[in-house]
Parts: structure tokens; C-alpha cells; sequence
């Protein structure tokens, strides 16, 4: 089956998550250059890179759920807020005001992903009765509801206004806030984040994109494009919506508690209205649905305000000649791309991305 | 019973507030089956324009009132031409998502313009002192909420005359009916859509304005306040006038109810709901009744075919 990528023999090769040679070799080139990037790129950049991955995990949590089971959901920035202060309770050091337990990382990785997916579940009794618009109410009201509640709940999170500090990285016992020493060889505390914040965005993206060719991604699929049909078929609709939020939480909540480790602490003014939105906005801007779309999304979201400083740099525009301060212009921009992305582009920086492969895939002849 | 008349007089002017919006909501939704988050950006953007005609520019109150309003109409009118009008027929989350993108960039606009300092709304009557207010058996009422119930009152009564009686209205009512069957009787569906977001967009204005006037004052945080016309929209059906009314009614009530009794319950049984309890209510009641009434209290029930 040579010079014929695109023949399939058998449904395990198409549906297998790199369906061929290519695809497997750019995988590893890619890895491979993000982990050299670590070596070669300032503190800046690695750090710019860092939560861009996290960012591209909550993505692909909002993915499942929007993108995948067309769940429209508001409130990720809740469940992230959920992971993230399980993971500083567990993993936090207790002082006067907030409570922490001072565990070691792999304890409050996986069990700030397991509360935000238990917070999920909980709340699934009402958001598998709703669809549509009314889903997006309720998400929305979960926004209002969580962050009362995480402002009020100041053992837990310090309160409005004062915030805390968050898990303390350490994994196996081994601290690595200063840095690790491997013989000869030292990693900076920057460099461990970011290897493992891109371990961690490998496996989810893989977990995704298996997610997408299991039962319950064709399931959720199903529900997506028509519900009703997909309970005749024998899908049950309760125990997928539910697991679609739950799994998205987690996703989501795994992605919280390690963005605000990188950040170093956390106060619940974060999770706002606008917070939850930002994450809607990176799926719909970087593809919904697509397994590569929130990656795209996560790179557009977090290099983009770097790019705009890139630009008023070189073009020595001073940020006081501007009309609105930096934050802000990031913020008009990024309203207007989503407009922008859903009148001319509703597939997405995938969309764009799979033209381009398309146009060069028969270049230089146009079909 | 003081309190009790007190908090019921404030929960009916943040009715009236909440109404305003609501309709709006309502009418877009009936219209075009768009649910626009960017009601509230709307409303802010009205009172910063009330605002800075008013304070800035120097422009007499009512003539400042009377423009910004107007020119929120026109500004809606304007977003549905701009970015509305290309999503037709586009999945609702779509258009959902867009308008939300609209409301972003409108209150950075607005927020950039605000900065840090608060912004007053001016005043009609500079001698009562900001909106002053009247004292009617011990219940201390302000001018400005007094206003708002009147204001909305008006309106709605004027709505309905326009619903029923005016060509417009009429055209407006079939193409919320059936879209495809008001086309064939010659009515301009583009135009209604334009004239039902010029109507929210006036509506959200006048809402704006009360909830920023007099110490009130327009805020980076102001709109929060519109949004929770939301609640009351999704309470009352997204497609019932009646309801948006008896729902912002409800939220109203509530809201006022709980930040006048919230101390004094919760040192009855113990617990503490936190601070700001009373404008995270609405949602919670919001939530229960959706449990119960997915569709609503008047909503219409969607029947659902594979």
C-alpha cells in the first residue's frame, strides 16, 4: 500500500490515532522540537510555551463536551477553579487563613482532576435534562454560583482580593522548586514545567484523539448531531452527557491545577464570567470539535498578546500613544477574532490549517 | 414591616430594571431565535453615552437621555447589520458564542473609556442631590427608582400598543410566528430583524441608565447587573414578553428580599450564604425552576422531533 496514504485495508489501520507513517514521524519531530525548545529558548518563551500547553489541555477538556458531544458549556472556568484549589488543599501548605495538606504531586495532580470530574457529575442530574440555550443559562449561572462560592469559601481559598498559594511541586519526594541535578546535568525549575507540562499536553492530546475513536466518542458524536436519534439507537443519554461533563471537567480540572502552579498563586476574582468565556472562545477559534483545534487555539491565545508586544516593539509604538492599554487592546482583538472566526472561518485556525494542507497536498496544480 | 415594604419597593424597581432587559432579551430571541449576550454590553454602553454627553460634553439631561438612547438603538440596529446579518441560519451556539464576542469588544471599548473612576449619570433635578427621594410611612423611596418603575411601566404599556396596533408591530409578531410565511405576505424580514435590535438596543439604554444613575454610577462591573436579566428571561420563557416581566418581577423581589433579610436568617439558623449572597440568588432560583420547567414558567414547550 505504498504511495497510497489515504487507502485504508482495514477499519483498526483508519481508525488508528496516527494513520500512518507521516503522520507518526511528524508526531515525533514535533516532540522532539519541543523538547530541544526547552534547551535553546530564554525563560520567557518556555514560559510563554508552558501555559500554552496547559491551556491547550483545558481546551481539549471544553472540547469534549462542546466540540465533541455539542454540549454547550459556560462554566469550564469553574471546574478548572475546582481542580485547581483540590490540587492546593492537597498539595498546599497550610498556613493561618487556608487549610493544605503539603502532598506530594502525585497525589493532587490526579485528585484535582477527579474533584473537578466528580463536581462535573455532580451537577449532571440538570444539565443532562437541558440542551441548547437553556444548557448555556444554567452553565452560565454555575459561573455566578461557583464563584460566589470560591469567594466565600476563604479556608479553602483565601477569599476575594487575597487569594493563596497553590501546590508545591514536588514529586517523589523530590523538591523541584530549585531545580534538579541529574550528574553534570541541571534543569531549572522553568525547564521541568515546561517538559512536564508537555508530557502532560502529549498524553491528553492522545487521550483526546483516542477518546474521539472510542464507543463512547462515537456516542458522543451521536448525541451531538441529533440526541433524540442517538437514544433510539441505544445510547444512553444520561450516563454519556454525564460522562462528557465529567470527563471535560477533569480535563479541565488537571489543566487548573497545574496552569496556577506555574503562576504560583490563585485568587477567585480569576474565574470569572470572562475566564470561563476565554476557553469557549480558543475552542471556537481554534476549531471545535477537532482534535488539533484547541492546541491551535491554546498557541493563538497565548502567543498572540506576545505577538502584539512583538510589534509595538519593532515599530516603536510607545503604549501610552495608544487609546487603550495593552490588556485591553488583547481583548478587543481577541472579541474581534472570534467574530471574525465565526462570519468567515466556523471550522476554525483547523479550518484554515486543513485548506492550507489541502491547497499543498496536489501543489502546484490546484487539483 | 417597614423592612418588608422597604425591600419589596427596592425589589420592584430592580423589576423594572430587569424588565427592560428581559424584553429585549425576548424579542431578539422570538425574532431571529438568537439568544444576544450582549444585552448588557448594550446597556452599559447606553448609560456611558448618557454619561458622557451628559457630565463630559455638558449637553442639558434630557437632551443627553433622549440621544443615548437613541443612539443605542442605532448602535443595535448597527451589530445586527454588521455581524448578525451574516450568521443567519447558522447553529444557535454560534450565534451565541458571536454575540458574546460582540459584548467583549463593546465593553472593552466602554471599559477603556471608563478607567478607573466611576462615572456619574447627571441629573435632572440638581436640587434634590442625586435623584433625591421621598419618604412615604418610614419606607425611604428614591426618585430614581420611582422612575425606573414608571419609565418601565410606560414603556411596556407603549410596546404593547406598538404590538398591536402599528403595522410594524404586526409584521414584527408574524415574522416571530412564521418566518418563511411573513416573507410571502411582503414583509421585509431583514428589516424587522434590524427594527427588533433597534428595540432592545432603546430598551437596554433606558435599563443602563437606571441601574448607573445617581450613586449608583457606571462601573467597569455595571453590566453584571444587566445580566442578571438573564435569569429572569430563563425564568419566565425565552419566548413570552409576560414572562420576562413576571420573571424579573421574581428576580427582583428576591434579590431585594435577600439583601434585606439574609443577616437576620442566617443568624436564625447559623449559617452563613456569604457576602453578596443576594446576587447570586436570582441564579440559584434560576436553576431550581429550570429543573422543574425546562422551557419555563410561560414558555412555549419545545416539541422535539428526531
Amino acid at each position: 500500500m505504498r504511495g497510497r496514504p489515504n487507502l485504508y485495508i482495514d477499519y483498526q489501520k483508519e481508525s488508528s490515532i496516527f494513520s500512518n507513517n507521516t503522520q507518526k514521524s511528524w508526531f515525533g519531530l514535533l516532540v522532539i522540537l519541543s523538547v530541544a525548545f526547552c534547551f535553546l529558548a530564554s525563560d520567557y518563551w518556555i514560559l510563554l510555551l508552558t501555559t500554552s500547553f496547559l491551556i491547550a489541555i483545558a481546551g481539549w477538556g471544553l472540547n469534549i463536551v462542546s466540540g465533541l458531544a455539542g454540549q454547550i458549556n459556560l462554566a469550564h472556568g469553574v471546574f478548572i477553579g475546582v481542580g485547581t484549589y483540590a490540587s492546593a488543599v492537597i498539595g498546599g501548605i497550610s498556613t493561618s487563613s487556608v487549610v493544605g495538606f503539603d502532598l506530594d504531586m502525585i497525589f493532587w495532580l490526579p485528585l484535582a482532576g477527579v474533584a473537578a470530574a466528580i463536581v462535573g457529575l455532580l451537577i449532571a442530574p440538570i444539565t443532562v435534562k437541558l440542551k441548547g440555550l437553556n444548557l448555556a443559562l444554567v452553565t452560565l449561572a454555575l459561573v455566578f454560583i461557583g464563584s460566589h462560592l470560591f469567594s466565600n469559601f476563604k479556608s479553602v481559598t483565601g477569599g476575594a482580593g487575597l487569594g493563596r498559594k497553590v501546590a508545591t511541586l514536588k514529586l517523589f519526594g523530590v523538591n523541584l522548586e530549585k531545580g534538579i541535578e541529574i550528574g553534570t546535568f541541571y534543569l531549572q525549575k522553568n525547564q521541568i514545567l515546561y517538559l512536564f507540562c508537555l508530557l502532560t499536553c502529549v498524553l491528553a492530546g492522545l487521550g483526546f484523539k483516542n477518546l474521539v475513536r472510542s464507543r463512547a466518542g462515537r456516542a458522543y458524536s451521536a448525541i451531538r448531531d441529533g440526541d433524540i436519534a442517538a437514544e433510539a439507537l441505544g445510547i444512553n443519554l444520561f450516563r454519556y452527557k454525564a460522562s462528557a461533563f465529567a470527563l471535560s471537567s477533569f480535563y479541565g480540572g488537571i489543566s487548573g491545577a497545574l496552569f496556577f502552579t506555574v503562576s504560583g498563586g490563585v485568587e477567585p476574582g480569576t474565574f470569572s464570567l470572562l475566564y470561563s468565556i476565554t476557553f469557549v472562545a480558543i475552542v471556537v477559534i481554534g476549531g471545535a470539535g477537532t482534535v488539533l483545534g484547541p492546541l491551535f487555539g491554546a498557541l493563538f491565545y497565548t502567543l498572540f498578546p506576545a505577538l502584539i508586544q512583538l510589534l509595538l516593539h519593532t515599530f516603536e509604538i510607545g503604549e501610552q500613544s495608544l487609546p487603550l492599554n495593552l490588556g485591553q487592546l488583547e481583548r478587543l482583538l481577541f472579541g474581534l477574532f472570534i467574530i471574525l472566526f465565526l462570519i468567515f472561518e466556523p471550522r476554525g485556525l483547523w479550518g484554515i490549517w486543513f485548506r492550507l494542507r489541502n491547497y499543498f497536498k496536489a501543489w502546484p496544480f490546484s487539483y | 414591616m417597614i423592612i418588608f415594604l422597604q425591600a419589596t419597593v427596592e425589589g420592584l424597581s430592580l423589576a423594572a430594571i430587569y424588565s427592560l432587559v428581559a424584553i429585549g432579551f425576548v424579542l431578539i430571541y422570538k425574532a431571529m431565535e438568537v439568544l444576544s449576550f450582549a444585552q448588557p454590553a448594550l446597556a452599559v454602553v447606553g448609560a456611558g453615552i448618557i454619561s458622557s454627553l451628559a457630565i463630559d460634553r455638558g449637553i442639558p439631561f434630557w437632551l443627553a437621555l433622549f440621544l443615548g438612547v437613541i443612539l443605542t438603538g442605532i448602535l443595535g440596529l448597527l451589530i445586527e447589520r454588521t455581524f448578525l446579518r451574516p450568521m443567519v441560519g447558522e447553529p444557535v451556539f454560534s450565534v451565541a458564542v458571536l454575540t458574546i464576542g460582540i459584548d467583549i469588544l463593546l465593553r472593552t471599548v466602554l471599559d477603556s473609556w471608563i478607567g478607573i473612576n466611576p462615572k456619574y449619570m447627571g441629573d435632572p433635578f440638581p436640587s434634590y442631590g442625586n435623584f433625591g427621594a421621598v419618604k412615604l410611612g418610614g419606607v425611604n423611596i428614591k426618585y430614581l427608582e420611582l422612575a425606573a418603575l414608571v419609565t418601565a411601566i410606560l414603556l411596556i404599556i407603549l410596546l404593547t400598543i406598538f404590538f398591536r396596533k402599528s403595522k410594524y408591530g404586526i409584521a414584527m409578531r408574524a415574522t416571530s410566528y412564521d418566518q418563511e410565511a411573513a416573507m410571502a405576505q411582503g414583509i421585509n424580514v431583514g428589516r424587522i430583524f434590524g427594527l427588533v435590535w433597534m428595540i432592545a438596543g432603546i430598551l437596554a439604554a433606558f435599563a443602563g441608565f437606571f441601574i448607573t444613575g445617581g450613586f449608583n454610577t457606571l462601573s467597569q462591573f455595571s453590566f453584571i447587573s444587566a445580566l442578571r436579566a438573564l435569569p429572569a428571561v430563563v425564568i419566565g420563557g425565552l419566548d413570552s414578553i409576560p414572562g420576562a416581566v413576571v420573571g424579573s418581577i421574581i428576580i427582583g423581589l428576591t434579590q431585594g428580599y435577600v439583601a434585606y433579610y439574609q443577616l437576620s436568617f442566617e443568624s436564625l439558623i447559623g449559617f452563613s450564604f456569604g457576602n453578596g449572597f443576594s446576587v447570586v440568588a436570582p441564579y440559584l432560583i434560576m436553576f431550581v425552576i429550570l429543573i422543574f420547567k425546562p422551557d419555563g414558567l410561560f414558555g412555549t414547550e419545545e416539541v422535539e422531533r428526531v
